[in-house]
């Protein structure tokens, strides 16, 4: 900016103006833009390669913006998820046979294949509400609700925060919290933790194990400090600490009891009509989860470019650590239109009671869980995402990405005939999203 | 030159639940907007603000033989003495032209000579703007109020203010002469020169530059102050790929360059809103930075979309 | 190691509104008020990342509240 105008003028200017005019001076202007909906849409597909996961979601959010600075915003997400998630058991040499988790028949896995169950087509529907508004000169306050729906599970939540400007609104403090409770009924019945994986039913038993129904609370807060470093800098950094109580196991995910010497699954004998070929004990989570995040973000402009960096760290008491960088480059290609490349680094250190199997013969431990994304792996991120502006003056973009999961699996983890097997469920996914905003 | 009679007539109609009053003055339509219960007290109101209008038009139109500013602009060097009004208005430009660096010069109407905004692809040469450069520029003027001097062959052109001053005069008419909701709009320079009894304000639109593009319309709600809107719509040359609007940079003798294609402001007068609209126009590419650091609402067109704050 | 790294963080955190003569004037927040300069340029986006990540990672939120709210971790 040239440097004539460093300052304000506006004094000046009236001061010019009341001269010119005499003294009727007016009082001072109101003029606000018309209030009205803002829409911010996006149409999302998530894949995995290998027949696994795929979800198509709809997101709207829109905002109506009252006088005075306040806002009501409303959101809905609509979900349809299928395919195969790995389901905890490890791949052997031989086919595998796993009853479904409904009870009602089994499905096969084919020799040095993962285990993936594919008995999941779910659908889900949330919806956010909240309210934002300024106190006083200097307070901002948020309130607001979420639920979602799937088959199997129920989630209800609050939420609230405040915040407060500082030192010319250079400086903002904000403190929020979150509390949930969310319910699942899981399909088939809620399975006693690190026992077999039972045969499958007579088609005429209407569903057996019907159980309780299984809840867990959630308890969230978020202390932040944002700061205004220069004129193209600014910074944000947040402590998050949440603590999570109830049924945290994942009631459809099983682990393989292996052989100690062989590292191979071990069959059951005499082998059942109907039901499990090898010994897959149900995963058991505790109860309780306490997790401490640390994040800090800096967004710096240059020229009409913007870098956006960010880091995170985390750490609960399942001994998971986790580092995450993500870092945005937009870069503006015409007066209207943008590219933005993204990359994210993510790694975790696995949980306490991770372990890809447990030894036959061994004592049980009280909590083992097979599921991958409690174990220990490295995950990358790569996209780009192409912005621009259409003739109505409304924003669409489209964003592709790769995220690619791999596990870190030392070779001390693996027994016998493990080694050299592919293990781990190294996951490929492609993101693709189209996102249109519009409104008045 | 059409018969001026003819022109200046007022009508006055129903519209919106309000009485609205028409008439032509500046080469714009104006209107004036009033909560009054008759057609007698709207056509009283407008009558008003017309004459008050007229008579702003008349005395410091360029083309006018006989008035203040004719005389100015024949006097070849000669001083010349002028009334209270004028006088203010050459003091209101003076600190204009001081605190814009230079920027805003009523003694630059002379480039007009030169440069002609029809659309077509006539840019000037270099050589025909310098020479003209010869008579531009406050610092050939001798001003010690009330007697004005400047160099032979210079011009004084009250244009870039004058809609905006007749405006905030007639909306001081108006706040005098009723205690009802009013609004005088001069073409898009417009004040809400009291808030509307009957409603929460006065609803009025921000206009997309071109056209063919309806949609980058913006409604306000506007319950009192002034709205003042500078903009190259039809007037721009365009050569080479290059569009050259015709806001005139006066220390140069050319276009700003990168000039949005229209600025809105919103402040307490019309005459305010008109100099930071004006002023945001000749900082070009740095209009946005410009009105963000004067922490004024705007709303910047630059050809894609209406950006604000 | 994993909880010093952790007080670190905080400490640093705590520092930050030391920095009480930092920052603009007013005047000086033409850049700060850019779209594409907001701290979440768009919270849909934002929204459906943090629901893939926390349904195919063990960490979640930072940014604000933890994402979640959905069965599939």
């Amino acid at each position: 900016m040239s440097n004539r105008y460093k300052r304000s003028i506006t004094g000046t200017l009236a001061a010019a103006t009341c001269t010119l005019l005499g003294s009727n001076m007016p009082e001072p202007v109101q003029a606000q833009e018309e209030p009205g909906w803002d829409f911010n849409t996006a149409l999302l597909y998530y894949g995995e390669d290998d027949d696994r996961v795929q979800d198509l979601s709809l997101n709207v959010l829109t905002r109506r913006t009252f006088v005075d600075d306040r806002f009501l915003t409303f959101g809905v997400t609509l979900d349809a998820l299928t395919g195969a998630s790995p389901n905890g058991a490890l791949p052997q040499s031989v086919p595998q046979t796993f009853t479904k988790p409904s009870g009602k028949g089994t499905y096969t896995t084919a020799p040095d294949q993962l285990p993936l169950d594919d008995t999941f087509k779910d659908a889900r529907v949330a919806v956010t509400a909240n309210w934002q508004q300024p106190l006083g000169r200097l307070f901002q306050v948020n309130a607001g609700v979420s639920a979602s729906k799937e088959y199997d599970y129920l989630h209800l939540g609050l939420n609230a925060k405040i915040s407060r400007d500082f030192n010319k609104r250079n400086t903002t403090l904000s403190a929020g919290f979150a509390i949930a409770q969310d319910e699942s009924d899981p399909i088939g019945g809620t399975p006693t933790g690190l026992t077999a994986m039972l045969n499958a039913v007579e088609d005429d038993d209407e569903g057996r194990r019907k159980g309780p129904l299984e809840t867990k609370d959630i308890f969230d807060i978020v202390f932040g400090v944002t700061q205004v470093i220069s004129r193209n800098l600014l910074m944000q950094v947040n402590y998050s600490y949440s603590d999570t109580s109830g049924y945290l196991t994942d009631p459809y995910k099983t682990i393989s009891v292996v052989d100690g010497a062989t590292g191979d699954a071990v069959p059951v004998i005499p082998t059942p009509g109907d039901g499990p070929s090898h010994l897959n004990l149900f995963e058991h989570r505790p109860d309780n989860r306490v997790k401490h995040s640390l994040y800090t973000q800096a967004k710096y402009h240059m020229n009409g470019k913007v870098l956006d960096l960010s880091y995170r760290y985390m750490t609960d008491d399942w001994e998971i650590d986790s580092h995450t960088v993500d870092l945005r480059f937009r870069w503006p290609i015409s007066d209207r239109s943008y590219l933005e490349p993204h990359l994210r680094f993510y790694t975790q250190t696995a949980a306490e009671f991770y372990s890809l199997y447990l030894i036959d013969g061994e004592p049980l431990p009280e909590y083992a869980s097979a599921d991958f994304r409690l174990g220990d792996f490295d995950a990358t991120t790569a996209g780009l995402k192409f912005g621009w502006k259409t003739g109505g003056g409304n924003d669409m973009s489209v964003r592709v990405e790769l995220y690619k999961q791999s596990g870190n699996i030392s070779s001390g983890q693996l027994i016998g005939d493990q080694v050299g097997r592919d293990n781990y469920p190294d996951l490929n996914a492609i993101i693709v999203q189209y996102g249109y905003r519009f409104g008045k | 030159m059409a018969s001026r009679s003819s022109q200046r007539g007022i009508t006055v109609d129903q519209h919106d639940g309000y009485w609205r009053g028409k008439f032509l003055a500046m080469a714009s339509p104006c209107e004036v907007l009033c909560e009054t219960d008759n057609q007698g007290g709207a056509e009283r109101l407008t009558e008003l603000v017309a004459t008050e209008a007229w008579r702003i038009e008349d005395k410091f139109s360029r083309y006018l033989p006989g008035n203040i500013v004719n005389r100015i602009n024949e006097a070849n060097g000669r001083p010349i003495e002028v009334d209270a009004e004028t006088t203010q208005l050459i003091d209101f430009s003076l600190s204009l032209y001081e605190l814009s660096h230079g920027r805003f010069d009523i003694t630059s109407g002379v480039l007009r000579r030169v440069w002609t905004f029809d659309g077509s692809s006539n840019i000037p040469s270099k050589s025909s703007v310098k020479a003209v450069k010869r008579y531009l520029g406050w610092k050939r003027v001798r001003w010690n109020a009330p007697v004005l001097q400047m160099q032979p062959g210079m011009e004084l052109d009250f244009g870039g203010i004058g809609k905006e001053y007749a405006v905030d005069r007639a909306a001081n008419l108006l706040r005098n002469a009723t205690p009802l909701g009013c609004l005088v709009n001069f073409g898009g320079d417009l004040v809400a020169a009291r808030k509307p009894c009957r409603r929460d304000a006065w609803n009025v639109g921000v206009e997309a530059v071109d056209a063919s593009r309806p949609a980058g319309e913006k409604l306000l709600n506007l319950q009192v102050g002034a709205l003042a809107t500078s903009g190259d719509a039809r007037r721009f040359l365009f050569r080479d790929g290059i569009r050259y609007s015709h806001i005139l940079d006066p220390l140069t003798g050319w276009p700003v360059p990168d000039a949005p294609r229209s600025i809105t402001v919103a402040a307490d007068t019309c005459t305010q809103a008109g100099m930071l609209s004006t002023l945001a126009m000749l900082e070009g590419a740095q209009a946005e930075q410009f009105l963000e650091a004067q922490a004024v609402r705007y709303w910047c067109n630059r050809g894609n979309a209406v950006a604000g704050n | 190691m994993r909880y010093s790294f952790l007080i670190a963080g905080l400490l640093a955190l705590g520092g930050l509104p030391g920095c009480s003569s930092m920052g603009v004037e007013p005047w000086e927040r033409d850049v700060l008020a850019k779209e594409e300069m907001q701290l979440t340029t768009d919270p849909v986006e934002a929204a459906s990342d943090d629901h893939i990540y926390f349904s195919k990672e063990a960490s979640s939120g930072g940014r604000g509240f933890g994402g979640g709210g959905c069965g599939c971790n």
